[in-house]
């Protein structure tokens, strides 16, 4: 176990230094991350200006929900960047998972350090920046209790986008052609969450309720930051199912890896 | 060392749908085509050997030694190396075989060449004397010192694959797999690392497993050879025997002093005349090169003559043309 970690930061070290070889496209990357996620968030500001608030949130309050959604993708993409399907397929395809299979270490800490996108920093910052404004245009009057939560909450959006990430990676063994759908999940699911559930048709909602209950990661915990009411009546515990659903998505998505492990069929001379 | 027993390995192949809709159809039905990749094979390897492994692209050999090395599970069939199923305890299993692939790195990209066998000495837990012992003795074996420091993207083929064998070798694998290791490379380069090969299976005492379709490499390095074609064993013995069986066809080309109307002998067939100049074509088993040379100085004069011995290219390329090997 100690091996594992001091080779999984030994891994790590090796990508941040390949990274910085490459200092302009670095810097560059990092820019055009940057100035995506300001010009996301800058349109929805204009919108909400013109609106003062979408069915009961105000500006402040949609920053607060899209600031944690921003900063725990951009987290989940750093920690998971070697899974991200897209990337890993190519790996495979590559037989760069031969070389993995052939080393004496952990599978998942040697795919975890396939990479590590620096760039995303640039998106946990400015969501953190989104986040602090959020902060300010709203008066969450904060407990112990609150406090605690909140770095829970954004671990389980880690934990729950991390698994989508493993899952498709895992699909990449038998086919590169299904990953776009896992990708709308994905990209879908984290841009979905990042308004307030309560502006989707009920078909939406339902579907990210008890298909994938990625409900329950933010606009739940939410709720209960802001002391908002829930327009759906669920019980008083849907704020506090956040690590639930986090830690079960990411074990379920542990397991279909394991048993996509086995059924690889390396490819290539 | 390793046994093999009746191994298959059967890939299904998607067949794709072309034209429109393809990516609808290819989605709802599929179709599959059976590859027999590995076709029941069979062999024992001792410890210490250096096994020849030959066969023409597409024949099964990387499929082979995929399952040897535990990166494919086999479709059916026993296979049991250094006392473990290769794809049953790969962290143990792996941790005493090394690998190369021709075609492959296991090298860092990025990394200067040290930076990435110092990495793989934490990887594979080796003692930093032994690291320095093994690193000293192949930097100089295989001549890594000038490009040291240079990152792996910026190597020469042949000079990667150098690399490459010393980090497969650092940390003292029992068995050494090779798949394709001269592939693409010039023939000093070639011949630089057969010689590296030679010397880790003598020295060292390194089982090794060597895959390639360059008849040289066998020629120079192995005393036993496997052949495979269509996932079948066609070959395992010793070369000396392959050459045996397979080519009757030695050559004896005689300078005649004179001029003769007829020139046959007993035991050759006469395969070209030229001027004053003959070819007689014998086979090992019926005659040998000087019983035939004394019956044609008995009946003719000679001025000058030279034996030729078939090529294991030529004797290789008959078993697959002409299927000798087929039951
Ligand atoms: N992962 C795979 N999926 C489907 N077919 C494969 C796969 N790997 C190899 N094959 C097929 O199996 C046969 C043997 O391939 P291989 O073992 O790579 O041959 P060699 O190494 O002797 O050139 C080939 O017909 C090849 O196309
Ligand atoms: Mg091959």
């Amino acid at each position: 176990m100690r091996h594992t970690l001091t080779l999984y930061r030994r891994l790590l070290g090796v990508q941040i230094r390949s990274q910085l070889q490459y200092r302009v496209a670095f810097f560059m990357d990092l820019l055009a991350t940057g100035l995506t996620v300001c010009l996301e968030f800058a349109s929805l500001a204009l919108v909400l200006q013109r609106f003062q608030h979408i069915r009961g949130w105000t500006m402040g309050e949609v920053a607060f929900l899209y600031g944690m959604v921003e900063i725990a993708f951009g987290i989940m993409d750093l920690v998971f960047s070697g899974f991200d399907p897209g990337r890993f397929g190519q790996e495979v395809r590559r037989g760069t998972f031969d070389q993995i299979l052939l080393r004496p270490v952990n599978i998942t800490v040697q795919v975890l350090t396939l990479d590590f996108a620096l760039r995303r920093l640039a998106k946990i910052t400015v969501g953190i920046g989104i986040f602090i404004v959020g902060l300010q245009g709203t008066m969450i009057t904060w407990t112990p209790a609150k406090l605690l939560y909140l770095p829970f909450v954004l671990g389980s959006m880690v934990c729950f986008f991390g698994g989508l990430f493993v899952v498709g990676a895992t699909i990449t063994f038998w086919t590169v052609e299904s990953i776009e759908v896992m990708n709308i999940l994905t990209y879908g699911g984290s841009f979905t969450i990042s308004y307030p559930m309560s502006i989707y048709p009920d078909w939406l909602r339902r579907f990210f309720t008890y298909i994938v209950p990625a409900i329950f990661l933010n606009y739940y915990p939410a709720l209960y930051i802001l002391d908002k009411p829930d327009p759906f009546n669920f019980p008083p515990i849907a704020p506090f199912l956040a690590p639930l659903v986090g830690l079960i998505t990411l074990a379920l998505s542990l397991a279909f890896w394991r048993f996509g492990i086995t059924h690889y069929q390396s490819t290539g001379t | 060392m390793i046994q093999v027993h009746n191994l298959h390995k059967h890939f299904k192949v998607t067949r794709h749908h072309q034209g429109r809709l393809a990516g609808v159809r290819n989605l709802l039905t599929r179709e599959y085509r059976l590859v027999k990749a590995v076709d029941n094979v069979s062999f024992t390897i001792q410890t210490g050997e250096l096994v020849g492994y030959l066969g023409p692209n597409g024949a099964g050999k990387s499929t082979t030694i995929k399952m040897l090395t535990g990166l494919l599970v086999p479709t059916g069939g026993d296979l049991v190396v250094n006392g473990r199923i290769p794809h049953q305890s790969r962290q143990q299993y792996v941790a005493n075989i090394g690998v190369v692939f021709g075609q492959r790195t296991t090298l860092w990209w990025d990394l200067p060449v040290i930076e990435s066998l110092e990495l793989l000495q934490h990887v594979y837990r080796v003692p930093a004397d032994r690291f320095r012992q093994n690193l000293s003795e192949f930097t100089d074996l295989l001549d890594l010192k000038p490009f040291l420091h240079t990152p792996v993207r910026s190597l020469s083929l042949g000079q990667r694959m150098r690399a490459d064998l010393c980090a497969a070798l650092l940390h003292d694998p029992a068995l050494l797999f090779l798949d394709e290791p001269t592939i693409g490379l010039d023939v000093v380069a070639k011949e630089r690392i057969r010689q590296f090969i030679q010397h880790v299976n003598r020295e060292r005492g390194t089982t090794i497993i060597l895959t390639t379709h360059d008849l040289q490499d066998v020629e120079k390095l192995c005393e036993r050879v496997m052949i495979i074609d269509h996932g079948r064993l066609l070959f395992d013995g010793q070369l000396n025997d392959l050459r045996e069986r397979f080519d009757g066809r030695r050559e004896l080309l005689v300078d005649m002093a004179e001029a003769y109307e007829d020139v046959s002998v007993e035991g050759a067939q006469v395969v070209a005349r030229d001027g004053w100049q003959v070819t007689y074509q014998f086979s090992r088993s019926s005659v040998t090169a000087s019983e035939l040379i004394s019956r044609i100085s008995q009946r003719y004069r000679i001025r000058d003559l030279a034996v030729r011995e078939p090529d294991i290219e030529a004797t290789i390329r008959r078993i697959y043309e002409e299927r000798l090997l087929e039951t």
